[in-house]
């Protein structure tokens, strides 16, 4: 994977015509403050740690082949890492391009175009609110569901049905020693392997209508080997998600909502022969309304249950011996938020959530039941974006 | 109380003969904006799925396999209003939020954005297999108008 980087590296740095290449970038600063909770700070005060800094470029090699790159600086405190990656960095081609279909495959680290807002979570002005829904959008695991490196499979057409959106993607991430520990824990000192990432979807716009449905797949492996003094033991995980989109946009009133189903399977991990396998189900109803060009308020309900056997955590607790709260069991969120068009590339963006359990923040396999000592928290951030 | 009920009804009247003069306008609209491509482009007639197409940026080379270039004026242009909705079908955000996955996604490039109807038929004059829109009636001999077909 290394070397199709190198090659990736090389073109870019071939001579360009300017007319081939488009450059195009983002940079916001919020601030953020999760009382009561871990989610941005361990002390839960306002902070900075809302920063997404982005560079983009696309150059056209001929009318069949293109590449495309993104890098990005960000910090979210302990949602993800900090700091700068390379968010996506491919060759495209385009093998079919007319009236009536196209297909691309793109080589490389590509997107997650699978979700409604998956393949541009980090980039501020294209989301509906500065957090996005936890049950879908869980930023513990953002590193590992923002794309893969391998390849992606994109075809779209129309027929009389309307259009139609068909993605395939196949490869694995990178996972870094701090997104092990978010997932994990403080005491997992292993390595832990995204081994497989397939993932599919499909979404339908009815022609005529303002209407778009949607149905993805995931099925993800993962491993770990135990570290030099490990509280864990080798094991494996698997997820199996299967989750179902929806979009309607109307002149005034935008109403969006992803539901999701994943299966859960953890093999040895805890202790050998430890294994569990458990069904997550989650979900979230959205709707905005466009006042005018410059105001949009957006209101959303979302809803996670970690086991659907289990919606009140009630055998967390007997598992832990009292020691984890059932409210680790579930996360539902309820949030209200205003973004403001100052100008034509700039946007000021502020949004509060009532947050009831802890179901959804890091790390996911040992909680941190220290820091997320509160049933009901509340979050509230506010966030200054410019693009080009 | 009658003279109330005049008043009311004259205020109704009013209402309606000026939404009656703004669906006019429209349709007046409607029959002057203008599909232009750069003569290099063959096409001469297009129909609204596959403009659809074009401007959402899924079909990127003409049926002779030459590039298609895009140009759109901005979200708030009353011209680039009036082509996303009557044309294409789509409200301006939608267009936006389509464009924004392109650019910020590596999935795909976003249309060329002129400030002017001026600038736009300067670039389609100059650009080889390109295509715009414009709501002037004076469209020069040396771009190519494109026919709407009707579904």
């Amino acid at each position: 994977m290394r070397s199709v980087f190198l090659y990736l590296l090389v073109l870019f740095t071939l001579p360009v015509k300017a007319g081939d290449l488009k450059l195009h970038g983002f940079v916001a600063q919020g601030l953020i403050q999760a009382q009561d909770s871990n989610f941005v700070d361990d002390d839960g005060e306002a902070s900075l740690k809302l920063t997404e800094i982005g560079i983009n470029a696309s150059y056209k090699i001929n009318n069949q082949l293109r590449v495309a790159g993104q890098g990005v600086y960000l910090n979210g405190g302990n949602r993800y890492p900090e700091g700068l990656r390379v968010d996506y960095l491919f060759l495209e081609w385009q093998a079919v391009s007319n009236a009536d279909w196209q297909l691309k495959m793109q080589l490389g680290r590509n997107k997650n175009y699978h979700w409604l807002y998956s393949s541009t979570r980090d980039v501020p002005h294209t989301r509906p609110s500065i957090i996005l829904p936890q049950s879908l959008y869980f930023d513990a695991f953002r590193d590992v569901a923002l794309g893969v490196d391998g390849l992606a499979i994109i075809l779209n057409t129309q027929n009389e049905l309307g259009d139609w959106d068909v993605n395939f993607s196949v490869g694995t991430s990178p996972i870094s020693d701090e997104q092990t520990s978010n997932l994990l824990g403080g005491p997992a000192s292993g390595e832990l392997e995204h081994k497989k990432d397939y993932q599919f979807s499909v979404y339908w716009r009815p022609s005529q209508t303002q209407w778009q449905l949607g149905m993805s797949l995931l099925d993800a492996d993962f491993g770990y080997q135990r570290g030099e003094n490990d509280a864990l033991f080798d094991g494996k995980e698997t997820s199996q998600r299967i989750a179902f989109h929806m979009l309607y946009q109307g002149e005034h009133w935008e109403f969006a909502s992803e539901l999701l189903r994943e299966r859960v399977i953890l093999k040895n991990f805890i202790y050998p022969g430890f294994y569990s396998d458990s069904t997550s189900e989650g979900g979230y109803v959205q709707a905005r309304y466009f006042l005018n060009p410059q105001f949009t308020f957006m209101t959303r309900v979302d809803i996670y249950d970690r086991d659907r056997r289990d919606r009140k955590g009630d055998n967390l607790v007997a598992m832990s011996q009292g020691l984890v709260p059932g409210y680790f069991g579930f996360m539902d969120q309820a949030t209200l938020g205003v973004s403001w068009k100052l100008a034509k590339n700039l946007q000021l963006q502020t949004e509060y959530h009532r947050v009831k359990g802890t179901g959804r923040l890091a790390p996911y396999l040992a909680p941190d039941v220290v820091n997320n000592d509160q049933r009901y928290w509340d979050m509230w951030a506010l966030q200054l974006m410019y693009w080009f | 109380m009658k003279s109330r009920l005049v008043v009311t009804r004259s205020i109704l009247c009013c209402i309606l003969l000026l939404i009656n003069s703004k669906v006019t306008e429209v349709h007046s609209q409607s029959s002057h904006i203008q599909l232009i491509t750069h003569p290099s482009v063959d096409a001469t007639t297009l129909d609204k799925d596959q403009i659809r197409r074009i401007f959402t940026m899924y079909q990127t080379n003409w049926a002779d396999s030459q590039p298609i270039v895009v140009y759109v004026l901005g979200s708030q242009n009353t011209t680039h209003q009036f082509f996303s909705r009557e044309v294409l079908g789509l409200f301006p955000y939608q267009l936006e939020r389509i464009w924004n996955k392109l650019v910020y996604s590596g999935l795909g490039e976003a249309p060329i954005k002129v400030k002017t109807e001026q600038e736009m038929l300067e670039k389609i004059r100059q650009q080889p297999g390109s295509i715009g829109y414009v709501m002037s009636e004076n469209v020069s001999t040396d771009i190519n108008i494109i026919h709407l077909a009707m579904e």
